[in-house]
């Protein structure tokens, strides 16, 4: 299911979701619309963002804030080859690139039992390392290796573990073609393996 | 009774129109996305045709270097590729290819297309349209009116005159102006426009007819003395620029050259044995 069509028009008995793009198109006429949007992204965004990374709730909530500003002025540029969904990420995403950049941030990962898709996965690679299969990693341990990677590879094992996105779609957040999403990927999950700590390595 | 989740997105959803409304922000306009779209297409293709002329006057460069004559004007055949090998035109080819990538990439769905697509689909397009362009005489008037701007570069045809220039290490080179009945001198105008008389009495038939056909010529041979404008002609190689519209000359009436008897290899004096690459010229000739 598409993200965010918890909201409805109600037409005589029967609710209609209301499209993400159809929000967009009535925000151009009447912005109070927008707050919709806000509304169906905000808890999604603020948890992506706090994957990424950026630990202080203020933080997150003032990149979202820029975030949301920043889609609203472009939203006659929003493509509509996307989803509204992707394009939105792909701001919070641009935003967050950006306040690591300019605030030197260091990230601070609290990974919970969330990071279980990445260790399966991790496992997977390696299905003969018993060492890995008989994983007692804790969240913490992986996310001090997490906060150890690059933020391109943080943000691609995030996209693709934690938020569930497909190949295609982490194309148009990262704006980088489906292969280099694939490399991408590939080589963030090497570097995390490394990165943990010597006995959980095969 | 609301929840912590609820007042924040009460509380951001207010913070971000509350913005909205006191900075007066409003959607910039369609057409702004629509022009910088479009502008980024347009300077990628831009960057692509900058590529195709690069890539015309390469081939013109390419094409209008003769390696066969390096002996006689150069101590070796690296000295000569460096000299030679069109680097510039080959950087800016590679400069503008990389600058439509970058552009494209910056289109709305640019960053879908892998570096090796774009970089691919722009060298070929380059080279199909240089190779249009160098086919329609392009290629030599690029060389020429850019090749004249920077400091750091000369014009492959004006290089190549340059080592034509030099009567005194037995290279010549310019335009037949006149041919004696019998071919047993000609006149030739050199590329600084100083007038040379060829005497032609060592030349073999072949060099003969190059002599009669007219049209600029190079000429290995020896002045006669370090002050004169005769100059002793061993070898005359016919020099036809590849890739520039050009008026034919009016060649003599080969009959006249028939009519003469040229020299042979083993019978040419001393004079001209004497040149350096003597043997190696021989064999250059047998290619021609």
């Amino acid at each position: 299911m598409r993200d965010g069509l918890e909201a409805y028009i109600v037409t005589g008995a029967m609710p209609l979701p209301i499209t993400d793009e159809e929000i967009v198109r009535r925000t151009l006429s009447d912005k109070e619309a927008f707050a919709l949007l806000i509304e169906r992204y905000e808890a999604k965004l603020l948890r992506y963002l706090e994957r990424l990374g950026i630990g202080v709730r203020e933080d997150r909530e003032d990149i979202l804030q820029n975030a949301f500003i920043k889609a609203y002025k472009n939203l006659n540029g929003f493509d509509l080859t996307l989803t509204f969904s992707s394009w939105m990420y792909r701001i919070a995403h641009n935003e967050a690139m950006s306040f690591f950049r300019t605030k030197h941030a260091r990230p601070q990962l609290i990974l919970s039992e969330e990071g279980e898709a990445l260790i399966t996965e991790l496992k997977d690679e390696d299905s003969d390392a018993s060492a890995l299969a008989e994983l007692r990693l804790s969240s913490e341990e992986l996310a001090k290796a997490f906060a150890t990677l690059s933020p391109q590879y943080r943000d691609a094992l995030t996209l693709r573990f934690f938020e569930d996105r497909s190949y295609a779609e982490m194309s148009d957040i990262l704006e980088v073609p489906v292969g280099t999403v694939s490399t991408l990927i590939h080589r963030a999950k090497r570097a995390l393996r490394s990165a943990l700590p010597k006995q959980f390595l095969p | 009774m609301t929840t912590s989740n609820e007042q924040t997105h009460d509380h951001l959803a207010k913070r971000v129109l509350g913005r909205i409304t006191d900075e007066h922000l409003t959607p910039h306009p369609r057409w702004k996305f629509l022009v910088r779209n479009y502008a980024f297409w347009g300077l990628g293709v831009f960057a692509v045709l900058l590529g195709a002329l690069a890539f015309s006057a390469t081939i013109f460069e390419v094409q209008n270097v003769d390696w066969r004559l390096f002996p006689a004007t150069h101590t070796d055949s690296l000295s000569f590729f460096l000299a030679t090998a069109p680097f510039i035109w080959v950087l800016a080819l590679a400069l503008f290819i990389f600058v439509g990538y970058m552009y494209v990439r910056r289109t709305a769905h640019g960053y879908r297309y892998p570096l090796i697509v774009i970089t691919v689909g722009a060298m070929l397009l380059s080279f199909l349209l240089g190779s249009g362009l160098y086919a329609i005489g392009f290629g030599g008037e690029i060389e020429e009116a850019v090749g004249d701007h920077p400091p750091f570069y000369r014009p492959i045809l004006v290089e190549e005159r340059s080592w034509w220039l030099a009567s005194q290490k037995g290279l010549l080179g310019g335009e037949v102006e006149k041919v004696s009945p019998g071919v047993t001198s000609f006149v030739l105008r050199d590329f600084s426009g100083q007038i040379w008389n060829v005497d032609t009495s060592d030349l073999r038939n072949r060099d003969l007819v190059a002599v009669a056909r007219g049209g600029i010529v190079r000429i290995i041979g020896a002045p006669a003395t370090s002050t004169s404008s005769i100059f002793h002609a061993c070898f005359v190689f016919p020099w036809v620029m590849k890739g520039i519209p050009r008026d034919d000359p009016t060649p003599l009436p080969l009959a006249v050259v028939a009519s003469t008897s040229g020299k042979t290899a083993m019978s040419q004096s001393s004079a001209c044995k004497d040149i350096r690459p003597y043997k190696q010229l021989h064999r250059v000739e047998n290619t021609w």
